[in-house]
């Protein structure tokens, strides 16, 4: 492999990519703020011309068998150099264009969406600020250059879940999403050191060759696995830091969009992904990762069982499909787990984005009213929701469905089955809540309050339709078509994987797989039906009749309250007051103290001379003593 | 260490300018305030113009002490007159005439007692400046006094919240610390015998013994430590900054405290290299303790200073951590966190100053919504939170990365904790930027007028320059390097 000239064509498209949303987010917040138009313009030229480039290079390296790297030097500490620069592969090319895409056309739908808001402009900075940190994550040739934007991935998503920031509940869930995914951080970065100190770089590509196994004893890499596992955990919201992902739907509903489809959480199972051979060399690793995936993927689908607010809904089958991901890829699917990581960034940002034309247009976010209100009569959201849900269970000829499908595949190779018994039942409680949200939705009952506050929100209709329904349209025929190209994409990522042994999507020998999956999700769906769809029936679930689950589930399973009692009990109610009594009363008390003593001492030496005789006497005797002690002993 | 003399005097020019500013200020009179707040800009302008040129200037190749100027002062006891700076000096010059110039611009407004204010200040920058570049113990010595007694007035006079409490524990406690330097650097000199207080003939290996190192490098890491908040000396810290007015809380978080961490460094670790080595752990263990301790200590203040207090108290604690690893990386990371903290604080206080200013509070529990209030200030102070968390791209992060990685190469356990604080500190920042910046707008705010852009200047300067050496970390640590690798390649 020869080192690429700067000013090829490929690593400057890269570099552009890179490069261009950054220089957006600093005219906006330079020169632009308050310019809503100009700032918006300068946001979606960047971000149209990075979608082009990435377009591009996807379609000019498509085969790629030998990744591409191009670094400089960032700066260097001793014997050490931290190199800035583009990693080219597959998985990255892919993941490039995703990011592109959705950020596109998320900003376009915005302008819709956001209209009016008298943060315009500052929302399309950050926008930038985010796209800028997620792309340059993405292309990565080095650990570090990763984690580095993985950070401000986390700063940007703070500042736009936050958005509406007079709002508790809003700053509150950005500085939650910071503080607990910063939990994770440090594990990862901890577990990067740990690689640092026995490899004594951090690129990507020598991690994942064949030599880290012999540099580092196996006790160790799996710890270091474990650690920078503990970076996904955090990210991507799983068991146990899953909680601030729900909450992060605070933010303005694009964001949620962007968050929860190409970004984010998606940076998570990137991590994954991109150091799956590393992972791969620990298998107890990958076993505890598997248990993770499972866990997330089972509590997330239960609390989505009983949710009432629409995007909590898609917020909790986000972190169940993202237990999907890392099951597979800890099963050994890493076409499996990338491809859902693919397809998942289309439907999810369509439900999302779905969503919130119906949020826009009604004022509420409870699916009931919107049922109520109408929200069927929104012909292109509620059919592009549909199918978006249809792909999200998994139901052919959607792209869930294929996707789904090789995750089930891969986790059938495992010889221990309960894996598959649970992803089974995961599928099943996924098309249930997905078509428990469409019916209710789709065949409203009749309420006692009709129209409950919503006629009063007409400014919200200001921000135009069409621009919030075009990305609708395109996301859902992306939906309905890749599935199709699941060989071609399968061909392209493997280019570069050199072991044999990974499982593609064949799902040959087991042949009856897809037929009991469907199965499952299309009882899911009839269930669904048959308890929210029917005319006539309570649409009341089957958990929600049973109280102490329905409320255990709606709880979260009490793990907020626990990070809460944890938070007042033990930081502040523990070490901190501790730390700050020991502040205030030992260190200062001590200080305090002495200085007092001295005053006193001094004082007390001073009555000395004041000039009674029987002071000097004593004086005088005590003097002699001590005289006389000197020059006799 | 190879010394190159300067053809001109820049470093004199630096100390000239602060004393001629100091002096011009003296002769004008009190109610001509815009004359001598011009005065101050102008001559504060020029030191920092000077130290940048220095910084650029600087020949990185060739490394060693630059600009050197030397003048026998007193020849039968060994006193030179003896200027020079290196990569580690070369930083802090350039952090002190930056936050030097913002401070001034920052107390633009200010209508009290403007022409001693003025001066004071004056008087204190000249020590920090004399300070970073001396390398003769007892010019060390006295520009670190001559830098000290200022605090005292400026404090007790311009100050607030318990300012006569704060001003007097803030001296009495440096004071202690001058009284564990004096002795060790008459100790040193006189042990060497060589009738001489030039810090590179002292520096020669070999003239101390290892016993004699070791109790040396004692009182200078307490007597500096105590300036430098390391704990558990640091209590005077955080009560100082709450009390000072805006101009001295920046310029006594950002440039005193180095002053601290640089004595430790330019005395204690290149006079004995051996008594560094040996205390070393104990080192890494009190500047760990002191970054979780005041982390934690930060979550429950109820007063923003006290906050940004507590936080110079965990980040000094990072430098300590840095210099306690006696490696290459560590001691970069140590440097570049002197120098980015002092810029990270000066931001910190200068925006909050503006805020204090128009609000007249600072407890935590009165402000709110001041991003509605007052989006561009507040928008300082957040990009000051953001380096205090250690986002990348900014520069603190560079240096705590840097501290890290060697941390935990030599001390696995507390190179962990140290890393393990990042959370504690992302949420007590973050606390405080919820309850101030955001929420709704409060009424009694509502009016208040925005930062101007003239009056937004140091700001914009600060941010600047954090985002510089966050973008382009090299800048700094190449400086540093050509200090820190001869360094230590010198020790035995």
């Amino acid at each position: 492999m020869t080192p690429p000239h700067p000013f090829d064509i490929t690593i400057f498209a890269a570099m552009a990519t890179a490069v261009l949303p950054f220089i957006a987010f600093g005219l906006i917040i330079i020169f632009f703020r308050g310019r809503d138009r100009i700032a918006a313009g300068i946001s979606i030229g960047a971000i149209s011309t990075a979608l082009v480039c990435a377009l591009f290079l996807l379609v000019k390296h498509w085969g790629l068998t030998e990744p591409i790297l191009y670094t400089v030097r960032w700066a260097d500490s001793g014997q050490w150099t931290i190199p800035i620069g583009v990693l080219l592969d597959p998985v990255s090319l892919l993941m490039l264009t995703v990011v592109c895409a959705i950020s596109f056309l998320v900003q376009i739908y915005s302008l819709g969406y956001m209209a009016g808001d008298p943060g315009f402009s500052r929302y399309y900075a950050y926008m930038s600020l985010f796209a800028w940190a997620m792309i340059t994550l993405t292309i990565s040739p080095t650990m570090l250059q990763l984690y580095i934007f993985w950070e401000l991935v986390g700063l940007a998503s703070y500042l736009l879940i936050g958005f509406w920031y007079e709002k508790f509940s809003a700053s509150e869930a950005g500085k939650k999403a910071f503080v607990m995914t910063r939990v994770g951080d440090v594990a990862f970065l901890l577990g990067l050191l740990l690689v640092l100190l026995h490899m004594g770089n951090l690129n990507i590509l020598e991690m994942n060759g064949p030599a880290v196994a012999g540099q580092m004893p196996p006790a160790t890499l799996t710890l270091a696995a474990i650690l920078i596992f503990g970076g996904v955990v955090g990210k991507s919201a799983q068991f146990p830091l899953m909680t601030w992902l729900p909450d992060a739907m605070e933010g303005p509903t694009p964001v949620s969009a962007l968050l929860h489809s190409a970004t984010m959480v998606a940076a998570g199972v990137y991590l994954f992904a991109r150091l799956f051979p590393f992972f791969e060399l620990s298998p107890s690793a990958m076993t505890l990762f598997l248990a993770i995936g499972t866990i997330t993927m089972l509590m997330a689908s239960t609390m989505a069982l009983v949710a009432r607010d629409i995007k909590q809904v898609w917020a909790y089958s986000t972190i169940s499909q993202l237990g999907f991901m890392v099951m597979a890829l800890a099963a050994g699917g890493y076409f499996a787990g990338v491809f859902h990581l693919t397809t998942h960034a289309g439907f999810k940002a369509l439900l999302f984005l779905c969503s919130g034309v119906f949020i826009h247009h009604f004022g509420t976010n409870d699916m009931f009213e919107l049922g109520q209100s109408g929200g069927r009569s929104l012909k292109i959201p509620m059919i592009c929701m549909t199918i978006a849900a249809a792909a999200l269970s998994g139901l052919p000829p959607f792209s869930g469905f294929f996707s789904k499908e090789a995750i089930m595949g891969a986790l059938a190779e495992l010889d221990n089955p309960v894996w598959l018994w649970a992803a089974f039942l995961g599928a099943f409680l996924t098309s249930y809540y997905s078509f428990r949200l469409i019916f209710i939705m789709l065949f409203p009952r009749k309420s006692d309050e009709p129209d409950h506050g919503i006629h009063d929100d007409h400014e919200h209709h200001e921000g135009g339709y069409w621009p919030m329904a075009w990305p609708l349209i395109i996301l859902a025929a992306v939906t309905l078509v890749l599935g199709f190209g699941q060989k071609g994409l399968d061909h392209f990522l493997m280019g570069t994987m050199t072991d044999a042994g990974h499982h593609g999507a064949e799902g040959g020998h087991h042949g009856w797989l897809p037929f009991v999956a469907v199965g499952l999700c299309g009882i899911g769906v009839v269930v669904a039906y048959l308890e929210f769809g029917l005319p006539g029936s309570a649409q009341i679930g089957f958990v929600e009749r049973m109280d102490r689950v329905k409320q255990f589930f709606a709880e979260r399973w009490y793990i907020d309250r626990f990070y809460r009692w944890f938070l007042d009990r033990i930081i502040y109610g523990g070490f901190s007051r501790l730390f700050t009594a020991n502040d205030r009363k030992v260190i200062d008390g001590g200080v305090d103290g002495l200085g007092r003593s001295t005053v006193e001492a001094g004082r007390r030496l001073s009555d000395l001379h004041l000039g009674m005789i029987q002071y000097k006497l004593m004086v005088l005797f005590v003097t002699m003593i001590f005289l006389g002690l000197y020059f006799f002993f | 260490m190879p010394l190159t003399y300067a053809a001109f005097p820049f470093l004199s020019t630096i100390l000239l300018a602060c004393v001629a500013g100091l002096l011009i200020i003296l002769f004008l009179p009190a109610e001509r305030e815009r004359e001598i707040k011009w005065v101050s800009a102008v001559c504060s302008g020029i030191t920092l113009a000077i130290s940048l040129f220095l910084f650029i200037a600087y020949d990185q190749d060739l490394g060693g002490y630059q600009f050197v100027e030397r003048i026998d002062w007193v020849p039968s006891m060994g006193i030179t007159y003896f200027n020079g700076v290196d990569g580690f000096g070369l930083p802090m010059l350039l952090l002190t005439g930056i936050v030097f110039f913002t401070g001034v611009l920052t107390m633009w407004e200010m209508t009290l007692r403007v022409k001693e204010f003025f001066a004071l200040i004056f008087l204190l920058v000249t020590g920090v400046f004399g300070m970073f570049m001396a390398l003769d113990l007892f010019f060390i010595f006295v520009w670190y006094d001559v830098s000290l007694f200022p605090m005292y007035l400026l404090i007790a006079v311009w100050g607030s919240t318990r300012k006569e409490y704060a001003a007097m524990k803030l001296t009495l406690y440096l004071l202690a610390g001058s009284a564990l330097i004096l002795p060790g650097i008459i100790y040193l000199v006189i042990n060497a015998g060589l009738n001489t207080f030039d810090l590179l003939a002292l520096s020669e290996p070999g003239l101390f013994t290892p016993g004699q190192q070791r109790f040396a490098f004692l009182l200078f890491y307490i007597g500096f430590g105590i300036l430098a908040g390391v704990w558990p000396f640091h209590t005077w810290s955080p009560v100082g900054h709450v009390a000072a007015p805006t101009a001295v809380s920046m310029i006594h978080a950002g440039v005193l405290m180095k002053i601290g961490a640089f004595g430790v460094l330019r005395l204690g670790m290149t006079l004995c290299p051996l008594g560094w080595q040996y205390w070393a752990p104990l080192m890494a263990f009190l500047a760990t303790v002191g970054i979780v301790y005041g982390a934690f200590v930060g979550l429950s203040q109820t007063d923003v200073k006290y906050v940004i207090g507590y936080s110079s108290v965990s980040h000094m604690g990072i430098v300590g951590l840095g210099l306690a690893t006696v490696s290459v990386d560590g001691l970069n990371g140590a440097v570049f966190q002197m120098f980015a903290h002092g810029l990270m604080t000066a931001l910190f206080f200068s925006s909050l100053g503006y805020i204090y200013d128009k609000t007249h509070t600072k407890t935590i529990a009165d402000l709110g919504g001041m991003l509605k209030t007052m989006p561009v200030a507040t928008g300082y102070f957040i990009v000051a939170a953001l380096t205090g968390i250690g986002v990348p791209c900014l520069a603190s992060f560079w240096a705590e990365l840097m501290v890290f990685i060697s941390a935990f190469k030599v001390y696995p356990i507390y190179g962990t904790l140290a890393i393990c604080a990042l959370a504690v500190t992302a949420l007590f920042i973050l606390r405080v930027v919820q309850k101030v910046c955001y929420g709704p707008e409060q009424e009694r705010f509502a009016g208040l007028p925005d930062v101007s852009l003239g009056l937004g200047a140091p700001r914009i300067i600060l941010v600047s320059v954090i985002v510089i050496f966050g973008l382009f970390p090299s800048l700094m640590f190449d400086m540093i390097q050509t200090a820190t690798i001869p360094f230590l390649d010198r020790l035995p």
